[in-house]
């Protein structure tokens, strides 16, 4: 093995990062040549000085206060970029309704399109409407309900031909009142 | 047993910030070291640190976990210390606060051990970027060469010699006393 070769393997023999055949090698041409001892010395003591130099500790109340930090720079560019990080929006909701409370919030919002529904029917379909066989269907005008007042004119609070929150009132009246309290309290 | 990164990762999509805080806790030290080793100052260091932390987790779907999450860290890390080296206007400096933490006490072996340290300071700094950061991830980080060629986005080969560049070079600046590496 020559002085080159021996150099050109100086940090991987002291990395011990060299098969342990190259590594006798070299370490019989050390034990014979001075001047690649002192080469590899001189690599020694720059590997040595290296890992000497310590980087200050910012201290304690330094690290404490740093997930603090990320966590408010993420906000921030959270905000910026649109993106939420962590959980998609869809498991964010789920996450944030217990699993025991779905039936309840599934039947409550069945009550709810019911109700918006009941409430669409009493205040009247269109009179107008094209047949399924093409044909144009007039409806009669419901007995006892004056006429729609003209769009323009209209006087809107008055126009009702009943209050909403009656209905409401009514719905919720024809069930019974522990059944109420139950799906309403526990949401 | 103590949590892996990647069972701390999937509590973090799930919704648990509680996962957030230990990820950045087990990490931070390493983080900051990287940075400042680097940039060589606590401000910078501390800033592109928590950026490091911002840029994993804001894109943590985006990790395959081919790597550990200490290595693709390291990979973000290292992006944002080029950035901010390939900004710089002048030479790095040290925070006087850092400067008077680190004198060293009033013995002449002290002030030749230090005058030794900021020889070497300076030929770090003046190292091939690449032979640089391959040094700090090696020596300071005790990182394989494969992940370091990971982290540096090249074969192991390569970490291997820009490492073995950089030790020569230092040694060429510390003994033979010649200029720039």
């Amino acid at each position: 093995m020559t002085c080159q070769e021996v150099q050109d393997w100086t940090v991987a023999y002291l990395e011990l990062d060299l098969d342990a055949s190259c590594v006798r090698e070299v370490t019989a041409h050390l034990e014979g040549c001075p001047s690649c001892r002192a080469e590899m010395e001189a690599v020694r003591q720059v590997l040595v000085r290296l890992k000497g130099r310590t980087v200050t500790d910012p201290g304690e109340r330094f690290w404490s206060e740093f997930p603090a930090g990320v966590h408010r720079q993420l906000r921030d560019a959270q905000g910026k970029e649109g993106s939420p990080p962590g959980p998609s929006p869809r498991r964010r909701v789920r996450n944030h309704i217990p699993l025991r409370a779905w039936p309840l919030a599934l039947a409550a919002s069945v009550m709810l399109v019911a109700g918006i529904w009941l409430l669409a029917s009493r205040l009247g379909p269109p009179n107008e409407g094209p047949a399924p066989n093409g044909q144009t269907v007039v409806q009669a005008p419901v007995k006892g309900l004056p006429d729609p007042p003209d769009l323009v004119e209209a006087d809107w609070p008055g126009a009702w031909y009943e209050d909403p929150d009656t209905i409401l009132v009514e719905m919720a009246s024809s069930l019974d009142r522990r059944t109420v309290d139950r799906l309403f309290g526990e949401i | 047993m103590e949590e892996s990164d990647n069972q701390l990762l999937d509590r973090y999509a799930a919704g648990d910030e509680s996962a957030f805080e230990e990820l950045v806790r087990r990490h931070q030290r390493t983080i900051y070291d990287l940075a400042y080793r680097m940039l060589e100052n606590h401000a910078d260091a501390a800033d592109l640190a928590q950026k490091t932390f911002v840029q994993a987790f804001l894109h943590h779907r985006t990790f395959r976990r081919a790597s550990s999450f200490r290595t693709w860290l390291f990979q973000i890390g290292l992006n944002l210390c080029r950035n901010a080296l390939r900004g710089r206007v002048r030479v790095p400096h040290e925070d006087v606060e850092d400067v008077i933490l680190q004198a060293p006490q009033d013995t002449f072996a002290t002030a030749a051990a230090a005058e030794l340290q900021d020889r070497l300071g300076h030929a770090i700094r003046g190292l091939p970027p690449r032979q640089r950061e391959a040094l700090v991830l090696r020596v300071y980080h005790d990182q394989a060469f494969a992940d370091i060629g990971a982290i540096m986005s090249c074969s192991e080969g390569t970490a291997k010699a820009n490492y073995h560049h950089a030790v020569h070079n230092l040694r060429r600046v510390l003994v033979e006393g010649k200029g720039k590496p």
